[in-house]
């Protein structure tokens, strides 16, 4: 328990220092753009814990949400059958690096086109950029499966749904934990830059609306806001991945020791 | 009864052409043990793959209970030799045993029953819970062959089971394989390159020839059938049967060179 303890001081610890930092450094700040930290510290309940969480904060949520667990849905599935067939793998593999490669915020552009400013438009820029480091972990996870479980399981006739768990998916889940983990970040980026575009509410409109109506501590706050976000998304993730990596984590650590 | 009729198996890849099987024909009675011994390299794996129907042989036939194998055949279990690669590291030991039991579609309540005697067989009656890696290498293995034993197979094959685990957990795991084809009557093919434990274990030793492979000879070891480590490895003819067999191997892999 307080080695559990030590780890959060330690965790916290940095943190804590660079905001104190910030508020004194800031404190007598006449500069506009640079307000003191306590002015929007101030602003900061007003501005987020009335209307505007429900009309901008949960909605941008609510797509990322969405988007997110669209992109992974569409990428373990691909992933599994790209992975598991070589053929296609060598089919599409160049096709994947080549749209992998393409910054998701450029087709914010053409995605308005197409799929108008709603929030359609939206959840299609997250998945655009949250499928492929999930598709092509996923890849890679399926095609390391290893040989003497793979024959295990057909000598013990492990076929079927039972197979694609218990064998394909559990072996990959490692990598595909790696893609979703880069999925989130890129996530929460594309989830604010869709919404400067063209867009009526959420975060990201808020933020610039904010910055062009010159409410400098409010732009602040909710670029605070955003941060505090990624913390709180970031620490969820990791307790999705301490149920689903357990074995992982524990037969990792064991080797070291060994 | 497991036969194996003109086995012939050719490795053809990227233009090398290896013959990791010459000729091979055998057959092993229902309810025996039978190791098979042979040099390093004489193709033992290969053949139990081709019985496994894991891989399809260039010609010749493997057949069991007179049906031929053409894939991997229903009650047929398998102990490999890389423990640590075999188990599944995310499912508990219980789970990894039943795993081939829920496939097999075994209800679930004779699932659980089967599972607790198989662990309680292998002396692993407290470790329904653990995972593979946290227990010693031994301790897999036993439960690799507990996996086996709870599929209930009509024929067991253990490639280099014991290959990896230290001298003393390879004596007992011996003992238990033994107690185990006493108790259940399994046909069983032991595939070792230990020419001791081939003779310690079987009642029948099949020498391979180095490659391509051939039967070199076939030894029926008449050693009681209670055996044990201290008793029957000082016996003055467990002592004869492994100079022949050594001999054997020897003489294979001077052929070859």
């Amino acid at each position: 328990m307080t080695g559990h303890l030590r780890r959060i001081g330690v965790a916290v610890a940095l943190p804590v220092v660079l905001v104190v930092a910030w508020w004194f450094a800031s404190a007598g700040s006449t500069d506009f753009y640079f307000p003191p930290l306590a002015k929007i510290v101030e602003v900061f309940p007003d501005t987020w814990f009335g209307p505007r969480m429900v009309d901008d904060v949960l909605p941008s949520l609510g797509r990322l949400a969405i988007g997110y667990a669209a992109a992974l849905l569409l990428g373990v599935g691909l992933g599994v059958l790209v992975g598991s067939s070589r053929w296609l793998r060598a089919l599409v593999e160049p096709v994947l690096e080549f749209l992998r490669a393409v910054p998701p915020p450029v087709l914010v552009p053409i995605l308005v086109l197409v799929a108008g400013i709603g929030n359609g438009m939206k959840i299609l820029v997250i998945i655009s950029g949250c499928l492929w480091p999930v598709l092509l972990n996923t890849v890679e996870g399926v095609r390391a499966v290893d040989e003497v479980l793979a024959d295990t399981c057909r000598a013990y006739r492990i076929r079927g749904k039972l197979r694609w768990w218990h064998l394909v998916l559990r072996s990959a889940s490692p990598q595909i934990v790696t893609g979703a983990r880069q999925a989130l970040s890129i996530g929460i980026i594309l989830m604010v830059i869709s919404e400067m575009f063209a867009a009526s509410s959420g975060l990201g409109f808020t933020v610039i609306q904010f910055k062009d109506g010159f409410q400098i501590p409010q732009m602040w706050s909710g670029v605070i806001l955003l941060g505090l976000l990624g913390v709180l998304l970031s620490v969820l993730f990791r307790l999705a991945e301490h149920r689903v990596l357990g074995w992982y984590h524990g037969s990792r650590a064991l080797e070291k020791e060994r | 009864m497991l036969a194996v009729d003109k086995l012939h198996k050719i490795y053809d890849t990227r233009g090398r052409r290896v013959e990791a099987i010459g000729e091979l024909s055998f057959a092993v009675e229902e309810g025996s043990f039978v190791c098979v011994v042979g040099p390093s390299g004489c193709g033992k794996t290969t053949l139990l793959r081709c019985i496994a129907g894991l891989l399809p042989p260039t010609s010749g036939a493997v057949e069991i209970d007179g049906q031929r194998v053409t894939g991997p055949p229903e009650g047929l279990a398998i102990v490999f030799q890389e423990y640590g690669r075999s188990l599944f590291p995310w499912l508990r030991v219980r789970d990894n045993v039943d795993l081939p039991l829920r496939a097999a579609g075994v209800g679930r309540a004779r699932r659980a029953a089967r599972v607790d005697e198989a662990l309680g067989a292998v002396g692993l009656d407290d470790a329904h819970l653990a995972y593979p890696w946290q227990l010693s290498g031994g301790m897999q293995q036993r439960v690799a062959i507990a996996r086996a034993i709870a599929y209930e197979p009509r024929v067991l094959l253990m490639d280099e089971p014991f290959a990896a685990v230290d001298a003393q957990t390879r004596a007992d795991l011996e003992d238990l394989i033994r107690e185990l084809h006493q108790r259940f009557a399994t046909t069983m093919l032991f595939v070792t390159h230990d020419i001791d434990e081939a003779v310690y274990l079987g009642q029948r030793v099949i020498m391979l020839s180095a490659s391509p492979t051939r039967v070199a000879e076939d030894l029926d070891v008449d050693l009681p059938a209670e055996r044990d480590q201290l008793t029957t490895r000082g016996d003055p003819r467990f002592t004869e049967l492994r100079g022949q067999v050594y001999a054997q191997i020897q003489k294979a892999k001077q052929e070859r060179t």
